[in-house]
């Protein structure tokens, strides 16, 4: 029986995010921009969206006058990004046999 | 990268791991702490041989002047760490890690240093616990040296520690001050000096690459 990619993980952006995410403890919102490739607008829309699904905790602060927003993932969004590698090694696994 | 674009099962496996090897870069260490550290070191155990050779200056000599000039690094490296984390914007595990124990390697580090000074002065036969100190300090070296290789998975590290510890140990049935030294310089130039060129070469290479 084939797991339903999590439709929240399942776009290019929200999973290069989640990736990106998953390798360190937290990062600031213009060094995930720099590493996606993206444009702060988008990014902004799908960072939401990750939060709204308690796949990651955004901070927002000022650092030296500025505005600094850190993203960090949550224990449920470790938890959905490995369910979301296994069900997609097992298509993979499919598409091999 | 956008949005909308509909992934297949390989893109979503490709941008995993692009951006894990992305984040994984970030944990790469350039290796110039040991290198700096480790030069520095071993010039100070190199002088004092020449030192008590020729006799130029007192015994420590060489030590206090590495002592002024450590002070003046840790200030140095204190500011370039300021800025440096605001131009990075990541927090690794790793990071984290080493910035948590730095303090404790320093203060243990400057423990055994006052231990030295201290003890020595107290008793007849110094260089017994001048000796024994140095051997202390390698000990110290080698077990910070075992952290950063096993956390960051890099075997000339994790080799040279060990070494460390070997000569640490067999530093304690050494008695003369002069070989003390030597053995000093060849743990730092096996634990330091090696596995941070080693480092620094594999992090110029992955920048070539990126």
């Amino acid at each position: 029986m084939f797991k339903d990619l999590d439709p929240i993980l399942h776009s290019q952006l929200r999973l290069a995010v989640m990736s990106l995410l998953i390798g360190v403890k937290e990062a600031e919102f213009t060094f995930i921009k720099e590493n996606t490739n993206s444009t702060a607008g988008n990014l902004s829309v799908q960072v939401q969206k990750l939060k709204e699904a308690g796949y990651i905790e955004v901070n927002k602060q000022f650092k030296d006058n500025y505005p600094l927003t850190t993203c960090k993932i949550t224990s449920k969004g470790v938890q959905a990004f490995e369910d979301y590698v296994k069900a997609l090694q097992q298509y993979l696994d499919v598409g091999k046999k | 990268m956008s949005e909308e674009k509909e992934l297949s099962q390989q893109e979503s496996l490709s941008i995993i791991q692009m951006m894990i090897n992305s984040a994984k870069d970030q944990q790469k260490d350039d290796g110039k702490g040991w290198i700096i550290w480790g030069w520095l070191l071993f010039a100070a155990s190199v002088s004092t041989v020449l030192n008590l050779h020729f006799k130029w200056f007192n015994t420590f000599f060489f030590w206090n002047l590495f002592g002024l000039t450590a002070i003046v690094l840790l200030v140095v490296g204190f500011i370039r760490k300021i800025y440096q984390r605001k131009q990075r914007g990541v927090k690794t595990y790793t990071s984290e890690l080493f910035r948590r124990l730095n303090s404790g390697f320093f203060v243990s580090l400057w423990f055994i240093i006052l231990f030295i000074n201290v003890a020595s002065r107290q008793v007849t036969e110094w260089h017994v616990i001048t000796n024994a100190g140095f051997a202390l300090l390698v000990n110290l070296y080698a077990f910070w040296i075992l952290v950063y290789g096993a956390a960051m998975s890099f075997k000339p590290s994790i080799i040279g520690a060990y070494i460390s510890w070997g000569i640490g140990f067999g530093m304690l049935f050494v008695h003369q001050f002069e070989y003390i030294m030597i053995l000093h310089g060849i743990a730092v130039l096996i634990g330091y000096i090696i596995p941070g060129h080693i480092a620094n070469n594999e992090f110029n290479k992955l920048r070539r690459k990126g």
